[in-house]
Formats: C-alpha cells, sequence, structure tokens
C-alpha cells in the first residue's frame, strides 16, 4: 500500500436532487473509526463512495492509494459487509463465502481451507452447511461478516455490523474487530448503538444531514466544542467545601452536589484551568478520589453536534 | 500469477457459479418451454405421419386394388355414385358436411389419401392428402426453423437469460456480491456473457436437436438413410451452428441492455421492430442486424406460403444470401462491438438499489 490513509478529497454526492453527502474531507488512518449519526446522515453513502458502489458527484478518493474504481487490486484489501440482506439464491452459508474466495482467484483447497476459517472466526460452523434462507438474521449477519473479512482484508468496512446479533456474539464481534485493528488494520464501522461505538472506536466521524459535522479521536472532538462546557465528575471526601472553593472562579459554572453526596458534578469553560484548580485545592487538604469527564463520550458529542443540528434544522 | 491467468480462472470461476443459476432461475422458466415448442409440435406431427402411413400399409395389405378401383372417380361424379364406388371397393370413408351445401368425402387407398369435394352433390376437387416428402419436409423444417425459432424462440429466450444476468441480480438486489470482488467489470461481463451463453446454447442447441432427430423420425428407413448421407448431417451442424450464432449475437444485445436498461420489454420491442424490419433497410444498416447474418447462413432456404399475407411476406423475406465466412464474422463483430460498449457501461454501474 502506498499510503495508510483513506482520504476523501471534497467529496459531494447527489442522488438526483436528493443530497447524499456535500463537500467531505476526510483522512482516516488505520484502528477502528466509527461512522456515527441518525439515519440518512450520509453514513451508508460514504462507505459505498469508498468501495466504488457509488461514485461521488465531485470530489476524489483514494483507499490507502487504490482508486475505488479499481477493484481488482481494492477488494484484494478491502471487505465491506453491507446492510443490503439478500444474498444469491440458493447457497449454503459456506457456499457463499466459498464463492467469494473462488472469485479471488485462489485455488479450491486454499478457498476452501479459508472459507472455514472466517466461518469459525463468526461462530457459524454448525450451520455453514445449511442454506442460507433458512438463517435467523443474526447468522445472516454473521455469514456476511464471515465473507468479508475471509481474505484477511487491511481495511474491513462494515455497515451496521451489531444488527440483529445477541449480546453474547456481539461481544465476540466486538473482540473480532479488534483484532482486525490491532494487527494494524483499518476498522470502518457505522453504528447507530453509541455506547458500542464509544467501547470500540479509536476516532469517530460525526455525520448529520449529509454533513462531516467532526471528526478524529473522541476526547479531541470533545475539546473542540468551546460553546459547550465540559462536564466532569469529582469524587472527594469534602464536596460542600470544594463546591464552595470552586465557586469562586468564573470558568467554573456549575457545581451541582452528587446524589450521593461523595461527589460534585462540575461544568467548566476552561479544562486546563480547572485542572491547576484542583491541584492547588488538593494540597489545601481536600482529598479528591477521582476525577473523570463526564462527557467525552459519543453519546455526550452525538447530543452537542448532531442532535442540536437536528433541532435548529 | 499473471493477469491473464487470473482473468481466465475468474472467468472460469464466474461461469460455474453462474450457469445453473442461470438455466434454472425461476423467472427463466417459461424459455424452456419456448425453447422446446417446436420440438413438441414437430414430434406431434412426425407421429401422425408415421401412424397416417401404418394405415396405408394395412389397408394396402387388406384390400391391395383399392387404389386401381378408386382410380376410376372421375370430376364431375354424383356424390351416390362416388359412394358405391368406394363402397365396392370395400373401403371405409367419412363424410363431413360443411356449408354452402359442400359435402367432403375422406379415405384412404393403400397408396394415398383423398378428400372429394362435392358441391350441390358433384365431385368438383380431389385433393392428395397423401405424405409430405422427405423434401417438404425439410423445406418445412427451414421455415419453423428461420420464422419461429430464430426470430421468436432464441430472440425471447435470450431476452429472458441475458437481460436478467445483471437486471436480474439488481431486482433481486444481489449484484453487490459481484461489484465487491476483486474482479474488474469487464471479466465479470465475460464471465456472465459467457455462463448466458452455455446456457442458451446448451437449451437451444439440444431443442434444435431435437427437432431434427423428430423431423427425421417420421421418415424410418432409407429416406432418411439417403438424406444423411448427402446433405443431413451438413444441414444438422449448420443448423446448430446457426443457433449457437443467434446465441452469441441477440446474447450480447441483451446482455447490453439489461445493464443499460431497466425494463426489458423496450430493448425487446426496439430489436424485434429493427429485425422484423429489416427487408427495407438501407444495404449498409441490414448489416447491423443479427438475423441478416444469421438467414444467410440457413443451410435451406424457407418457403413462404402463398396464403401469407402480403406485409408479413416483407417482414419474413430472408436477406441477401452473403458468404458463410463473412456472414459469421458479421455476427462476431456485432457481439464484440455490443459487448465492448457493455463493458464501458458497467464500469460505471452503480449499485442503488431502491430505485431499481
Amino acid at each position: 500500500m502506498s499510503s495508510s490513509l483513506i482520504t476523501f478529497d471534497d467529496v459531494s454526492r447527489f442522488y438526483g436532487e436528493v443530497l447524499g453527502v456535500n463537500r467531505v474531507t476526510l483522512n482516516i488512518p488505520p484502528g477502528i473509526t466509527s461512522l456515527v449519526g441518525p439515519n440518512g446522515s450520509g453514513k451508508t453513502t460514504l462507505m459505498n463512495l469508498m468501495t466504488g458502489l457509488v461514485r461521488p458527484t465531485s470530489g476524489a478518493i483514494s483507499v490507502c492509494g487504490i482508486s475505488p474504481y479499481d477493484p481488482q487490486n481494492l477488494f484484494r484489501i478491502l471487505g465491506y459487509c453491507t446492510q443490503f440482506d439478500s444474498f444469491p439464491s440458493g447457497y449454503t452459508g459456506f457456499q457463499f463465502v466459498l464463492s467469494s474466495l473462488l472469485l479471488h482467484g485462489l485455488d479450491r483447497q486454499t478457498a476452501e481451507q479459508k472459507a472455514w476459517q472466517a466461518i469459525a472466526k463468526v461462530n457459524l460452523l454448525d450451520a455453514a452447511k445449511r442454506k442460507i434462507a433458512a438463517y435467523s438474521k443474526g447468522m445472516r449477519q454473521r455469514i456476511r461478516l464471515a465473507q468479508s473479512i475471509a481474505h484477511d482484508p487491511q481495511i474491513l468496512i462494515l455497515d451496521e455490523p451489531l444488527n440483529g446479533l445477541d449480546p453474547l456474539v456481539r461481544s465476540e464481534t466486538i473482540a473480532l474487530f479488534r483484532e482486525v485493528a490491532a494487527r494494524g488494520a483499518h476498522v470502518i464501522v457505522s453504528s447507530h448503538v453509541l455506547h458500542e461505538v464509544d467501547m470500540i472506536s479509536d476516532q469517530v466521524i460525526l455525520l448529520a444531514n449529509g454533513y462531516v459535522v467532526a471528526e478524529g479521536a473522541i476526547r479531541g472532538v470533545r475539546d473542540e466544542i468551546s460553546d459547550r462546557p465540559h462536564q466532569i465528575v469529582i469524587r472527594c471526601d469534602k464536596p460542600s467545601l470544594l463546591a464552595s472553593r470552586l465557586f469562586a472562579h468564573d470558568f467554573i459554572v456549575e457545581a451541582r452536589l452528587h446524589p450521593d453526596r461523595l461527589g460534585l458534578l462540575i461544568q467548566t469553560t476552561n479544562l486546563s484551568q480547572f485542572h491547576k484548580l484542583i491541584n492547588r485545592l488538593a494540597l489545601d487538604g481536600i482529598t479528591i478520589e477521582s476525577i473523570t469527564p463526564a462527557d467525552d463520550d459519543v453519546n455526550s458529542l452525538y447530543q452537542y453536534l448532531i442532535s442540536e443540528e437536528g433541532t435548529s434544522k | 500469477m499473471t493477469p491473464l491467468a487470473l482473468w481466465r480462472r475468474q472467468i472460469l470461476t464466474i461461469v460455474s457459479l453462474e450457469w445453473k443459476k442461470t438455466l434454472f432461475a425461476r423467472r427463466g422458466l417459461w424459455v424452456f418451454a419456448l425453447a422446446f415448442l417446436p420440438a413438441l409440435l414437430i414430434y406431434l406431427s412426425a407421429l401422425n405421419l408415421r401412424n397416417h402411413r401404418d394405415e396405408l400399409q394395412r389397408i394396402l395389405l387388406n384390400n391391395p386394388t383399392a387404389a386401381a378401383t378408386t382410380a376410376n372417380i372421375q370430376i364431375g361424379m354424383p356424390f351416390d355414385r362416388v359412394s358405391s364406388i368406394l363402397t365396392g371397393a370395400n373401403l371405409n370413408f367419412t363424410t363431413i358436411t360443411r356449408a354452402n351445401r359442400r359435402t367432403i368425402i375422406r379415405y384412404s387407398d393403400g397408396v394415398s389419401s383423398w378428400d372429394l369435394i362435392f358441391v350441390n352433390g358433384k365431385l368438383t376437387d380431389r385433393t392428395d392428402r397423401s405424405l409430405p416428402a422427405l423434401n417438404d419436409r425439410i423445406r418445412q423444417f427451414a421455415a419453423i426453423f428461420q420464422y419461429f425459432f430464430l426470430r421468436l424462440a432464441i430472440f425471447f429466450g435470450c431476452v429472458g437469460i441475458f437481460i436478467n444476468l445483471f437486471r436480474g441480480e439488481m431486482l433481486d438486489q444481489s449484484l453487490h456480491h459481484y461489484l465487491l470482488a476483486p474482479v474488474r467489470r469487464d471479466v465479470l461481463l465475460i464471465g456472465k456473457y459467457l455462463s448466458g451463453l452455455f446456457s442458451t446454447i446448451l437449451l437451444f442447441g439440444s431443442s434444435t436437436a431435437l427437432q431434427f432427430f423428430f423431423l427425421l423420425y417420421a421418415y424410418p428407413g432409407p429416406e432418411s438413410a439417403s438424406y444423411m448421407a448427402t446433405n443431413g448431417w451438413s444441414h444438422f451442424f449448420n443448423y446448430l451452428g446457426v443457433t449457437a450464432l443467434a446465441c452469441v449475437g441477440y446474447g450480447s444485445v441483451f446482455l447490453a441492455s439489461g445493464i443499460v436498461l431497466r425494463n426489458p420489454l423496450i430493448p425487446a420491442t426496439i430489436i424485434l421492430f429493427w429485425e422484423a424490419s429489416n427487408w427495407f433497410l438501407p444495404e449498409l444498416l441490414k448489416k447491423f442486424s443479427i438475423i441478416y447474418y444469421l438467414q444467410a447462413l440457413c443451410p435451406v432456404v424457407a418457403p413462404i406460403s402463398p396464403d401469407v399475407p402480403d406485409a408479413f411476406k416483407m417482414l419474413v423475406t430472408a436477406a441477401a444470401s452473403i458468404p458463410t465466412p463473412l456472414a459469421i464474422l458479421g455476427i462476431l463483430i456485432i457481439s464484440t462491438a455490443v459487448l465492448a460498449l457493455a463493458a464501458l457501461s458497467i464500469r460505471k454501474l452503480e449499485i442503488n438499489y431502491s430505485s431499481d
């Protein structure tokens, strides 16, 4: 690979007069990247653009130095688990994965071996010889996942991959994503399940109405939202005293006693000043047990950036 | 692996994955009926001819002088006189009464079968309903092959099979599986085309072979043997070749149509009209028609019944004769050009199932 980045350079895509995505410029590094946004925000369009299933109306895309319109080279390093819940008729799970590997030009023996390995990874060995038509939704999701990872891709794109999976399989699947990302691969996931995105993502791309509203590591994105005070939970032995000391400073917007009376929920407009202040107060005899950010998760970012945008429009 | 070796392997994989699906697709079952309908009709006709021949032989065995006796029947004889001659010759006959005081006596004398037509009680016409000679049947077969099998059965069969290679997968929302494989789209196109070709040649080629077999089935013995010893095998392979070339030509056109257009009826109607109107096209435009070359390759000139209306006669008139190598080359050039255009189009194909 000549580059390790997936790049979008001022990419727009319109479906007739309907906006898919508009003026997207992104550089996606390896690791787990989550695309987050409400329905119709452009997540699937971005994924389809990366894989050449749709073409941009304007702009350019490069996937680790490869054009999305060069399938012969692109899909050797990329696996895409789409949301399309349809399969070639009459196939068993094994045949489905095998047929995909045979199209890579592998000999039958190697293809069969890799197909079984991929099916084992998604825990579907028992059902592999059954027709896909008889699979449950979760099983169909897993066999699609097996197909997308069977050739050990360097880039794995997953459109709502956790849909329809039971909790146990969800955690196994998340572990699989982490395993793929740990070997330096790109894992690009779209999801509505924010706490799962939060758990697995190295970086997020937040989308709303076809626009990228924020991108980067979750903490970094939160830091850039300057018009919203940071929320912090402090666990300490003298919360009332701490609250009175904090209120003396104008960068503290709010200090509320925690319901269990063993801590405070603080809102501050200046995080670095706040940390300096806390250090001083700790030296003055208040025992600080923990300081935890309360709003640097995907859920909060989603609320700040996307929900507000949705309501303002 | 060299690119060529990779493409060859990928094409073989696509053909092996596709051909059964193509041949036995639920939405393509009517193509079987279309392909084997002529074979069925020729078989039924052959059975009828064989039964007729057996009946004549039985009469000849039982009544060897019947033909000589009934030779006395003359035009102008009254109905009663004719029926008494037939009764005297010990022959069974049936009487059919029609409107306008027409009566028909139908009988067989062991050599031939006859229809005697009476108007106002007098014999006005005597029609020989004897078995057609093999040569006549060969010409009839040529007409069925050119006017029905080529122009309609293979034409619409290719509509059903080749249009669905891409359009059908769009409707089933399964085309993305191929587009997400490390296969060049033009390689995918060739693989799909070859799988359609394999299926249609298998289907229509076996129908052609069956039709030819049933054609000869009606003529057991030296007549068929003599035909096969002279032109028979050449005609047989010629018809198989024309069948295959028809699949090559129409297949390429309808594969391209399935990629470019959503509604298969539009290209089918336009191309059917184009092919049918070949007779009045200027010489240059005729060369862009598949049927122009196919008819030139057929081994027997198809007869047109004088009863066929003039308008229809024009539509089925054979194109000017072209040397065989040129005709084959013409179809191959048209098919290659159409496939090249389809390859350009498929490179830009997008997956947008919601609009299909």
